[in-house]
């Protein structure tokens, strides 16, 4: 099967190259090779290059180019934002395992989401402890698409910075925010969103794997993962990844650029989707924020079937989705989310996750959707044998 | 005539099971696949080595249109096959790991479960024939794998079935290919399987304390040099001694109390020889054979060679035509009869 046949349904987990970003990177792969470190004419053209797309990610986000810190992924970006923090951390149970891992090395509280995968900003304003020094929270949940409160979230922690102040305590206290899943969809502006640190990962909106970003105030003090050579005000030394550094401005670029646009053309088709496979399937259980929810989301259960099973039925017919996270699919055992949000086994068992993007429109959805229909109708009988 | 007769195919996610899983619908049969959990070792932050194979083995299953299950047997696993390798690690023996997985796991265990749960039969992807209750080796003499299966029951045979120890290996690979199977093409798997990527020796040490002893030579009884545990070597070995220059060297003996470890330049020392083997923990298939003439197998994928069969008490005596290299107490000979496995024993 051909690239052109099948149906992309899994853009959470991976997303294809923006051919505009391929060609802004391609120079910077052969004729512009050069060390950016280099003192000649070509290697500060490069230098240049590399500090208009520092510049071009800063202005995305609505930050300084002097904030961002270049890593090589959201999970390098996390680790990072946690390496700060000495004390106390909060942060949620159904947060990426980059997040949870990260937090249960250190001093941690973990708080519930509800069964919609939503964190209440109660249970986080309760978790805070006079020696919490950070607060991890994604943007969006990764499986379920659900969209949190960081607006909510961050003025408790301005909230709590405030009241330290007053006491006289100087224990820092900041707010990181995991948005790997989301920049494409949702604001993204750190200061309308109030936060101390933002992790994105070029390979979910379109740029190259192994690229991301770790943006922080200019209040947080960081100390770095990697020593070395003093690159990226020294919190991240390496020889700078010019090419994919600049193709993950320009598809930060570009994905901020027609964000409305396409978070509405995605709820459409998204809606679309839904409707037609509830129809089809009443028992069927839709997971996840039915209001805050990424537009490209759905997370849907067929009580009784075997997400597993369906997912390898699809791909055989050319539709490529997920059952929950793509690590927690590999690993032949439930999903981390789907569990601590409660759903019954029955029906965490039997979910997969679509997610829309890029490659979606009304022509392959529709199509997608018949398959789905037939698949599982396929299997239900299957079972009644 | 096959439809009302059940069959459980244990499937690795390898190519061997899963066109077995696929012959065995052709033929008619009910067929449903089992992925068999085994026990692995578990590293801190590292993700678990079968989720790929349990993935294919899904995968192939589901496309196949047939139930897929999964038996957990991880915790006798451990103690059957695990801990039974690092005992005899310990004792200064060379043991076989699937050997012992066969006997406890897949044709007791497995074979148990597989009844229990409503199957007639079972299946597995070896290359193995078998007849009545009687074990054949494979129609691929290079891929035969009843050195593997010397300790199963006849019992066990007769509720078993091997659907591509009828075929060569290239012509398994070639029908998985025309039948769409998607572990056509799939690597063999190599070693043993819960020992996964680090290799033995870095495995053992997780369980046993290195202890450093000297090499010696055994001719000169000069001490050549330094080893870290006189359990991580195994007569006839020649890797790892870290000697360095000069001729290899074999190791030919190791003393465990004293933690040290013999070795030679020669490679006709008469300890890397043996004419005659002593086998004790015997096991026949079937009935025990008569004393006669026999073919025997030392390890697996050595030729066929002829011997005397003796009986000493409860021990097998094996006298050779020719003597045999590297005989490694610990480890198994397999007695044939023609194409019929009859069973074997551990060289004392």
């Amino acid at each position: 099967m051909t690239h052109n046949q099948l149906i992309y349904l899994d853009h959470a987990a991976a997303t294809p190259l923006d051919p505009r970003v391929l060609s802004a990177m391609q120079p910077y792969f052969s004729d512009q090779f050069y060390n950016p470190s280099s003192p000649y004419a070509p290697a500060v053209a490069v230098r240049r290059a590399y500090e208009q797309a520092r510049h071009d990610l800063a202005t995305a986000i609505g930050g300084k180019p002097g904030e961002i810190i270049i890593t090589a992924g959201a999970t390098e970006s996390i680790n990072m934002a946690f390496n700060g923090a000495s004390g106390h951390v909060v942060t949620d149970n159904i947060e990426h395992h980059a997040v949870l891992n990260s937090a249960k090395v250190r001093d941690h509280t973990i708080v519930s989401a509800d069964i919609r995968g939503f964190v209440p900003v109660l249970a986080v304003k309760l978790a805070i402890r006079n020696d919490t020094q950070l607060v991890s929270i994604a943007l969006a949940n990764n499986e379920l698409g659900t969209v949190q409160p960081i607006r909510d979230i961050a003025q408790v922690i301005k909230d709590e910075r405030q009241s330290r102040l007053m006491r006289g305590d100087k224990t820092p206290i900041y707010l990181h925010c995991d948005a790997s899943q989301g920049v494409g969809q949702l604001d993204v502006n750190v200061a309308r969103l109030g936060i101390d640190m933002l992790t994105i990962n070029s390979g979910k909106i379109y740029g190259p794997k192994q690229v991301g970003l770790l943006w922080t105030a200019s209040h947080v003090l960081l100390t770095p993962l990697i020593v070395g050579g003093g690159q990226e005000r020294g919190l991240r030394s390496g020889t700078e990844n010019v090419a994919g550094v600049i193709g993950f401005a320009k598809a930060l670029q570009l994905v901020t650029t027609h964000r409305k646009y396409e978070a509405e053309r995605l709820a459409d088709l998204r809606d679309g989707l839904q409707a037609i496979l509830v129809a089809a399937f009443p028992e069927a259980v839709v997971s996840g924020h039915q209001k805050h929810r990424l537009a490209g989301h759905l997370h849907i259960a067929f009580p009784g079937l075997d997400g597993e099973r369906l997912v390898f039925l699809l791909e055989a017919k050319g539709v490529l989705v997920s059952t929950g996270s793509a690590c927690a699919a590999n690993k032949g055992t439930r999903s981390h989310v789907l569990t601590a949000i409660g759903l019954s086994d029955e029906v965490a068992d039997g979910s997969i996750r679509i997610t829309l993007g890029h490659l979606s429109d009304v022509a392959n959805i529709d199509l997608a959707g018949q398959i789905v229909i037939d698949t599982v109708t396929q299997e239900y009988a299957r079972l009644k044998r | 005539m096959n439809s009302n007769k059940k069959v459980y195919v244990g499937m690795s996610g390898g190519v061997d099971s899963s066109l077995s899983a696929a012959l065995l619908i052709e033929q008619g049969y009910d067929v449903a696949g089992v992925y068999m959990k085994n026990w692995t070792q578990d590293l801190p932050g590292v993700k678990c080595p079968w989720a790929d194979d349990l993935a294919d083995a899904k995968r192939v299953a589901v496309n196949l249109g047939i139930d897929f299950k999964v038996f957990d047997f991880e915790k006798e696993y451990k103690q059957k096959v695990v801990d039974y390798m690092i005992d005899e690690y310990k004792n200064g023996r060379t043991p076989n790991p699937d050997i012992m997985c066969n006997q406890e796991v897949k044709f007791r265990l497995f074979l148990d479960a597989a009844l229990a749960d409503g199957a007639d039969m079972i299946a597995t992807g070896h290359y193995a024939q078998v007849e009545g209750n009687r074990l054949l080796r494979a129609v691929d003499d290079n891929k035969d794998q009843t050195y593997f299966l010397y300790r199963v029951t006849g019992q066990a045979m007769s509720k078993t079935l091997f659907p591509v120890g009828g075929f060569t290996k290239p012509v398994v690979r070639q029908m998985a290919a025309e039948r769409g199977l998607s572990t056509a093409a799939k690597k063999d798997s190599q070693g043993i399987c819960f020992v996964g990527q680090i290799g033995i020796r870095e495995f053992l040490s997780i369980y046993v304390d290195q202890k450093p002893g000297p090499i010696v030579d055994k001719n000169s009884q000069k001490v050549l040099g330094y080893h870290d545990g006189a359990i991580f070597y195994t007569l006839g070995q020649r890797h790892g001694l870290e000697l360095g220059g000069g001729l290899p060297y074999y190791v030919v003996g190791k003393d465990m109390a004293k933690n040290e470890v013999y070795v030679t330049t020669d490679l006709n020392d008469e300890t890397l020889w043996r004419k005659k083997i002593s086998l004790a923990s015997i096991h026949w298939i079937n009935q025990a054979p008569s004393i006669g003439r026999y073919q025997i197998r030392v390890r697996h994928r050595a030729p066929l060679v002829w011997a005397n069969l003796s009986y000493v008490d409860n021990n097998v005596e094996l006298e050779l035509d020719s003597p045999e290299r590297a005989i490694a107490p610990g480890q198994s000979v397999v007695i044939y009869d023609g194409q019929e496995c009859l069973g074997g024993g551990i060289i004392v």
